[in-house]
């Protein structure tokens, strides 16, 4: 039987009939507009944080480690779990901007730009912690390859060399992306702005863009290679972050699966992050026509389909435990589930395998305060499950005698608490002096950035440059 | 532009309706025989290239060379280290363990490549460039909002004021300048 | 050598160059021979001046040599070589009898005690206490000098003071600790015959005095018992603590191992029934254990003894006696299998039950013929006639009433220590003159006229025997840190009112055994060699007295059985600091208890059941009251403890002593309180001594105990106590293993797959680096049927690697930094009686060691001798070894431990010279492990080297051992080449027993253990 086909068109990215020149005023303006209150409690607040996060930081370094709550067992604590976590934040912005650019998801112009951002400062809270959690700081330096008078090297065999590299790799590599995007939107602002000042400093940065076409033949190549050295830069740092564990021999850390499920976690995590941050933005700043319902409800698929991927694991996980025959392995999935940490377990089995579970239904995906909640809840879980491998791992491995229960000090949480400070000291910059939305890029999406849409003929009814058009078969006829 | 006396023309910049109309224009010029010439965008226009007919980007080649040495570096420090600058016992492992070199050979392959994009890029345009004749025009701040703008350089052979002004006229240009500099 | 001794002031003065600003910032960097570092501000010139005086701060005790001419043990250099030790015999005066030494020193500066092993008490083996000596001798909190009413006094106004006070005419009053110093008591002799109608007492608090009046009721005659466990089939213990308490029990700990040691499948070994109420170290270690009421084991002792009677004679006395245990199970167990084994058995009761329980095993020991096989009495000359106990109450009673001018008090303090209801303190005030000599200013130096500061042993000369007669001679090592003085020279300046020098004095005393003609030279060898060979005591044929029957009958009056939930208390000496006489030594406090793996604290021991009738648990603090006292402590539920019994370990809740013992951990220094910079909070009062009375002064039948509601941390290094079952601590017992020799390499990791099949499997996916064959390939073997858990080996460890003690609060946060820490792990299904099973873990030096390949910074490596090393300089301490490590044998310095450690107390450099020079002082942030003691092993190598010139690198087998294997009382480690087949060491792992902790993990440890032995009585279900 023949089937005939009729095409459904994606709904438009941009919505309201913006202009070239209404697009550049909408996010253009912003670091001209007069800043909202809100912003200067926010940045108070975000400063105080830094401030503490220094102040806890210089106890730290003052004291020794001891004032951390690491025991003999638990030699890694909070520590690495908040780098875990952070760097597990920091995964959404390269891979919004570099795999779905691979992947020709234009509604990602719309998120990427702050997506990027966010990664940057996410990656710096994260940098801390690894430098901090040593106990001589002040001979870190020896963990690079740099000659020196002791002829002493860096072990190469060692994950947490890998880890070095991995990190600071991405941090260089995600900072270059997001500045090369943000070169045009640079040269648009310097063309904008009023006060000399500001003119020359954007002029500074935009090094002199004109937007000559033999630039942009460059420039498009420049950034289809970068994407396609980010795409996989950004799988391998949360793989090689995994091998941390998965190389060694704790049980509960040496295990095969760790590097997918890791990159998942990260992702599920990471677009939990960019979504709230996108709802606040989107409504402190009314740019609801640019982040629109549509494109929050994509991302939420993302999310559910990653959380789903770490809810697998975590089966895998305990089949393989039970499968292997291994009683040290056994040992740690059981008391995962009714030992000492037992209740940080069934938090991750909530945040991670049920939480994600809502976003089947339509109705949750597309309103705004659930995703908002649901995304909390993932990046609570995604908290839990580095908690649950680092900590309850280490405090009950092989010799039962040695087995200790690990619980932080004061210190430690307020440590982490300042490392939001870190954060939002930056994002909040950044929404202040810089385009959170790549301007060229969304206009290049829009439909009259296509030269054919001036040619009468094919006024093809929604084809707005997103190229991507659904084809679902009829089965009426 | 009070000073146009003692300045000397630079060359002709003309404004378009929309990128559809500077994609002609840009085809006419090109065909014209000009090839001093360049078109203003706020984003790129697809099928431009062609139209100015300009050649691939060599951007993948550098890119390329800088990749390797990257890997090779990678690969010969390591080597290097592990098996002769500090021959050690680690674990009982072989002193050449081709393993553990992976994770580091490929981010600093990354890396390096990564820097040969950007800078790559940022070379192949000449930039940063702080002074740009163009920027003495005030429309031309259009050029990064919502103007498409064609300009052809006096250095051009085919260059004379009153050929290449009509050549722009016929194709449409909705606004034309002179640059001095 | 003597030029230091003319003009100590020269060192002293460089010595405090040493101590100036510019001279601790120089320390303070971290590669001070970086020359960088010295260019600013420091000269060359000035550089090496200080650098002079660091080196003359470790030599600091030059000045402080010995004036005397005393001999090396086993070099005699012309002139000590710096950086070489030299090893001297010397003897420590342990609860009443000496136990030999060697004691190496460092430019005179005595670092670390060993066994001497030809001293038969030691037999090259020591104990916990013994190795704490050294920090107990640098301890900056003994007595600074003489005192009178807290007026600081000179050696000469004590003098002239005596010539004043003591005249013959007084009635003086002795009381001395139990010491078999021989010129002590040629002294003793001296001071009877010049005071008339003194009175000499002995006292101790857990001494052997209701032994000696046990055997004294059975044999009319007050003799030593001795137990050879060594020639043993049957040990049973009533109580009987003999593997850590009494001043034998280095020796019974290896007579005990040798006669249960297994070479293979045909050896026997003996068997070991515990009676008790608390879980003791020895309970910990029996093939059968009975847990009843303290109170309960005379009523055991009588029945096993009457059902002994009907089998054989010599029991007479018991005929006929009955009570609730005549039908016990143990009791015929116990009986058939003592019958089957008669002169081969043991029955052996605890020194804290009443001389009637010893007096029945006397008579019980006569009766299977086991005197002179395995049981020997002796007499020892130095014992006063009549009950110590009993004139010890008189004395008190006398002093009170006034009927004594002087009372002289040598080493002990009753103030603390002696029962309440004595009120001893009121008996030193009725006595006009109060002279007392002893390390500390301590409770009753606090109320005594004069106090004196005694001489630590290793700084004194002096003589004694050992528990079985052998004559020593103490040297000293060091010329007293604060000019204390030995007993004798204490005891002399008071009878003749003159100073009496100790060497002398000694000297004096030996003409009397050596022959007069050559004496120089049999001096000379006892000093070389520590002892004066076959001096034993003389061994009297004895009999059962007529009077026995009728002592026992009184006894079988007073044996009630308690109602059965009348709670009892016991209290036991503690297992560490004895009765708090070796309070102030750190080490010791941060040791975890053998069984409770408690540190710092003492606490009320009770059952499962017990502490549910009360409602507590671990940490809760109850108040227990009896006779009228009440202290409050926390509980501590200790599986296996008799039900219904409470015990708590006397020692604790002390005052003004130290920055370690006191509760609030400071210490009284000129009148002025100061305290620590690492705080230890301790319990109020948690000293128990008040309970003890002359009614009860063993354990408490009626005592009521409240829960308190309050709460108090206990720092326990070990939270979890079951294996989980893991195959970690592998034991089986004497038939398993007879059947199935192989049955503890065999026993598996991964469920439902045998060893056999995956150890085929190939090793790893490369050929791993091997070490290098012209170099010893060292390895170590730990027998754990031999280890009995007593925790010297950490103590022997910490002495010889410098490891500081951290305090209690870090070790609640586990962060002890022991090397080799000794995990106990509770076995069986009943969990109020389990089995204890004691394994010591120091680092397993794996050849294919995890730690290391995850070290960023490559900070630990192999070396080629097959050691994992730690290369301290380089760690950065990421802690991710730790972590990787499957033993969790690594430490990490979260604080700056050792500079705290060793910065506390007035004079710090006191502390310090007890570190050895050989070994890195670790710094904040670094990560540090047992090494195998690198530094002897090296210094083994490097004297090879030299005598072969170069032609071996491999020390001879036998001639390296580590700190942990020359301590072990129970000779359960062994170490050495593994490359050399005819090693010890070798020919241990080839033993069927031979297993490798976690193996399924292919770490390839070079440590290896052997599996315990159980021998239990089929009998006995």
């Amino acid at each position: 039987m023949s089937k005939s086909y009729e095409f459904v068109p994606e709904p438009p990215l941009v919505q309201g009939n913006h202009t070239f020149g209404s697009i550049t005023a909408l996010i253009g303006d912003i670091p001209e507009r007069e800043t909202p209150k809100g912003w200067y409690i926010a940045f108070g607040v975000a400063n105080l944080l830094l401030l503490l996060l220094v102040a806890l930081l210089s106890y730290l370094v003052w004291e020794g480690l001891g004032v951390w709550g690491l025991n003999n067992p638990a030699g890694w604590g909070w520590a690495i779990i908040n780098f875990v976590w952070w760097v597990g934040i920091g995964h959404a912005g390269t891979l919004i901007s570099a795999i779905l650019f691979l992947f020709r998801q234009h509604w990602r112009t719309a998120i990427n730009r702050f997506a990027e951002a966010m990664t940057i400062f996410a990656v710096m809270c994260a940098g801390l912690f690894p430098a901090f959690h040593v106990g001589r700081i002040w001979v870190i330096y020896w963990v690079f390859p740099v000659p020196n008078q002791m002829g002493m090297w860096p072990n190469f065999s060692s994950p947490l060399l890998w880890d070095v590299f991995a990190v600071s790799t991405y941090f260089t590599v995600s900072l270059l992306f997001w500045y090369v995007g943000l070169i045009p939107d640079l040269a648009t602002l310097r063309d904008r702005v009023k006060s000399k000042t500001s003119r020359f400093f954007y002029g500074m940065f935009a090094l002199g863009w004109t937007g000559s076409n033999r630039h942009w033949l460059n420039y498009e190549k420049a950034y289809m290679i970068l994407a396609g050295l980010a795409t996989p830069l950004v799988l391998s740092v949360h793989t090689i972050v995994s091998f941390d564990m998965s190389v060694s021999n704790v049980p509960g850390w040496h295990s095969t699966i760790f590097p997918p499920y890791f990159v998942a976690g990260a992702i599920y995590s990471g677009f939990a992050m960019v979504v709230s941050l996108m709802i606040i933005s989107r409504k402190i700043y009314g740019l609801e026509d640019i982040m629109t319902v549509d494109i929050m409800e994509k991302m939420n698929i993302i999310m559910m389909v990653t959380g789903n991927m770490v809810a697998f694991s975590y089966l895998m996980e305990g089949f393989m435990s039970w499968y292997s025959g291994y009683i040290y392995e056994r040992g740690i999935f059981w008391l995962y589930v009714v030992g000492p940490y037992a209740w940080g377990f069934w938090i991750l089995m909530f945040c991670n395998v049920i939480n994600p579970q809502f976003m089947w239904f339509k109705k949750v995906r597309r309103s705004v305060t659930l995703t908002f909640l649901v995304a909390t809840f993932a990046n609570i879980g995604m908290w839990y499950e580095r908690f649950m491998i680092i900590v309850a791992s280490l405090a009950t491995d092989f010799m039962p005698s040695s087995w200790a229960y690990y619980s932080p000090t004061w210190v430690d949480y307020l440590t982490y608490v300042g490392t939001f400070g870190l954060f939002f000291t930056f994002f909040l910059l950044f929404l202040r002096f810089l385009p959170m939305v790549a301007i060229s890029e969304v206009k290049a999406g829009l439909p009259q950035a296509d030269p054919h849409y001036y040619e009468e003929d094919d006024q093809l009814e929604g084809s707005n440059g997103a190229g991507s058009i659904v084809i679902q078969p009829n089965e009426s006829v | 532009m009070e000073t146009k006396e003692n300045k000397q023309l630079h060359g002709i910049l003309a404004e378009f309706q929309n990128p559809a109309t500077l994609l002609h224009a840009a085809e006419a010029v090109n065909n014209a025989g000009y090839n001093k010439f360049d078109t203003f965008s706020p984003f790129p226009i697809h099928g431009i290239e062609k139209a100015m007919g300009l050649k691939k980007s060599k951007l993948g080649w550098i890119v390329l060379g800088f990749g390797l040495v990257g890997l090779i570096g990678a690969v010969w420090l390591m080597v290097w280290v592990m098996s002769s600058a500090m021959p050690l016992s680690i674990s009982g492992k072989p002193l050449i363990d081709p393993p553990i070199y992976v994770p580091i050979a490929f981010e600093l392959t990354v890396l390096l490549s990564s820097f040969g994009a950007v800078f790559g890029m940022l070379f192949l345009n000449g930039l940063p460039k702080p002074y740009n004749p163009l920027f003495n025009s005030e429309n031309f701040n259009k050029a990064s909002d919502d103007g498409f703008f064609l300009y052809i350089e006096s250095e051009d052979a085919l260059f004379s004021e009153y050929k290449t002004t009509e050549l722009l006229k016929d194709a449409e240009a909705v606004n034309l300048e002179k640059i001095y500099d | 050598m003597s030029k230091t001794n003319e003009n100590p002031t020269y060192w002293k003065s460089l010595n405090q160059l040493a101590n100036n600003e510019e001279y601790k910032k120089f320390l303070e960097r971290e590669f001070p021979e970086n020359a960088s570092e010295l260019k600013d501000g420091m000269s060359r010139k000035n550089f090496l001046r200080i650098m002079g005086a660091s080196i003359a701060l470790a030599g600091f005790a030059a000045c402080r040599r010995p004036v005397e001419k005393i001999l090396p043990y086993k070099t005699r250099p012309e002139e000590v070589v710096p950086g070489n030790p030299l090893y001297y015999a010397t003897a420590m005066p342990y609860r009443g009898s000496l136990t030999g030494l060697v004691v190496e020193t460092h430019e005179g500066r005595p670092t670390k005690i060993e066994g001497n092993t030809e001293h038969p008490a030691s037999m090259g083996n020591t104990n916990t206490q013994m190795q704490g000596a050294i920090l107990g001798l640098y301890d900056p909190d003994r007595a600074h000098g003489i005192t009178s009413d807290g007026q600081k006094k000179s050696w000469d106004d004590f003098l002239s003071f005596a010539k004043q006070n003591f005249t013959s005419d007084k009635k003086v009053a002795f009381l001395c600790e139990a010491n078999s110093s021989l010129t002590l008591n040629r002294l003793k002799k001296d001071a009877l015959k010049k005071f008339k109608n003194a009175e000499w007492v002995t006292y101790e608090p857990f001494g052997e005095q209701n032994a000696l009046e046990g055997n004294n009721q059975a044999f009319g005659k007050k003799l030593r018992t001795y137990n050879h466990f060594d020639k043993a089939k049957v040990i049973v213990s009533l109580d009987a603590d003999f593997l850590q308490q009494g001043s034998e029990n280095v020796t019974n700990i290896g007579n005990y191992t040798r006669g249960r040691a297994l070479e293979s499948t045909k050896d026997s070994m003996n068997r070991l029934y515990a009676v008790e109420s608390n879980y003791s170290l020895t309970g910990s270690n029996a093939d059968h254990r009975l847990r009843i009421k303290n109170s309960e084991v005379e009523l055991f002792t009588y029945a096993l003894a009457a059902s002994l009677a009907d089998k054989i004679g010599g029991l007479e006395a018991f005929k006929g006696y009955n009570n609730h245990f005549s039908n016990h199970s143990w009791v015929s167990v116990l009986t058939e299998d003592l019958l089957n084994n008669k002169g081969e058995s043991i029955v052996a009761a605890g020194n804290d039950q009443n001389p009637a329980v010893h007096a029945a095993v006397a008579a019980i020991n006569m009766a299977l013929e086991n005197k002179d096989k395995t049981v020997s009495y002796y007499d020892v000359p130095t014992f006063e006639t009549g009950n110590d106990t009993q004139r010890f109450y008189e004395l008190t009673r006398d002093l009170k009433a006034g009927k004594y001018d002087a009372l002289v008090m040598i080493g002990t303090n009753p103030v603390f220590t002696a029962p309440s209801d004595l009120d001893f303190s009121s008996a030193l005030k009725a006595t006009k003159t109060t002279v007392l000599l002893s390390q500390y200013h301590d409770e009753t130096a606090r109320q005594t006229q004069w106090h004196v500061n005694r001489a630590h042993f290793l700084e004194q000369w002096g003589d004694g025997t050992s528990y079985t007669g052998v004559k020593s001679v103490i040297q000293p090592m060091i010329q007293p840190l604060y000019g204390g003085k030995s007993e004798i020279e204490y005891l002399y300046a008071i009878i003749n009112g003159t100073s009496g020098d100790g060497h002398k004095l000694v000297r004096e005393t030996w003409k009397s055994y050596l022959s007069s003609t050559n004496f120089e030279n049999q001096w000379e060898k006892i000093l070389h060699d520590g002892i004066l060979p076959n001096t034993e005591f003389d061994t009297p044929r004895v009999s059962l007295s007529s009077s026995f029957a009728t002592y026992m009958n009184q006894a079988f009056a007073q044996a009630k059985k308690p109602g059965d939930n009348e709670i009892e208390l016991v209290i036991k000496p503690d297992n560490k600091i004895i009765d708090g006489r070796y309070g102030n030594i750190g080490w010791l406090q941060e040791l975890p208890d053998p069984v409770t793996k408690i540190t710092w604290d003492n606490v009320a021991l009770m059952s499962l059941k017990t502490a549910a009738t009360f409602g507590v648990k671990n940490e809760d603090v109850v108040s227990i009251t009896s006779g009228g006292k009440t202290v409050k402590l926390a509980a501590w539920v200790l599986p296996g403890h008799a039900d219904n019994s409470i015990t708590i370990w006397a020692g604790y809740g002390r005052k003004g002593i130290g920055r370690i013992a006191d509760d609030d951990f400071g210490i009284y220094v000129d009148n002025k309180y100061k305290t620590l910079p690492f705080e230890v909070h301790k319990f109020e009062s948690k000293n128990v001594f008040p309970f003890v009375t002359t009614d009860n002064p063993l354990y408490h039948t009626s005592v009521t105990v409240k829960k308190t509601g309050e709460y108090y941390s206990i720092a326990s290094t070990q939270d979890h106590s079951s294996m989980e079952g893991r195959p970690l601590a592998r034991q089986g017992t004497l038939d398993t293993y007879r059947e199935d020799p192989h049955f503890a390499p065999e026993m598996e990791e991964v469920a439902g797959i045998e060893k056999k099949s995956y150890r085929k499997f190939p090793d790893a996916l490369y050929t791993p680096q091997e070490g290098y064959d012209y170099l010893p390939q060292w390895g170590m073997s730990i027998d754990l049927n031999s280890c009995i858990g007593c925790g010297t080996c950490t103590i022997a460890c910490q002495a010889e690697n410098n490891i500081p003690v951290v305090g209690k609060e870090q070790v609640k946060r586990g962060r002890e930094m022991h090397w080799v820490r000794t995990d106990r792990y509770f076995i069986g299904n009943d969990a109020g009686d389990p089995e204890i099973i004691h394994q010591p873990v120091p680092c397993m030096q794996c050849e294919l060691a995890p730690c290391e390949e995850v070290c960023p910074v490559a900070a630990t490596t192999h070396s080629r001798t097959g050691l994992n090393q730690m290369t301290y300089n380089r760690c950065i301490g990421t802690r991710y070894c730790a972590n990787n490590c499957p033993y969790k044998v690594r430490r990490f310095n979260f604080f700056n431990f050792s500079k705290e450690f060793l910065s506390s107390g007035d004079d710090p450099e006191v502390i310090q010279m007890a570190m050895n020079p050989d070994v890195t002082v670790r710094f904040r942030g670094v990560m540090e492990k047992c090494t195998y003691c690198v530094q002897r092993l090296n210094r083994a190598q490097i004297d090879r080297q030299l005598e072969t010139k170069n032609q071996s690198f491999k020390p001879v087998d036998g001639s390296v051992q580590t700190a942990c294997q020359q301590a072990c009382p129970a000779n359960a480690i062994n170490f050495g080449d593994i490359s050399d087949p005819n090693s010890k060491v070798v020919k241990v792992k080839h033993n069927e027993r031979n297993y490798i902790m976690l193996d399924v993990l292919n770490t390839r440890p070079r440590t290896s253990y052997l599996a315990k032995i159980r021998n239990p009585n089929p009998k006995m279900s």
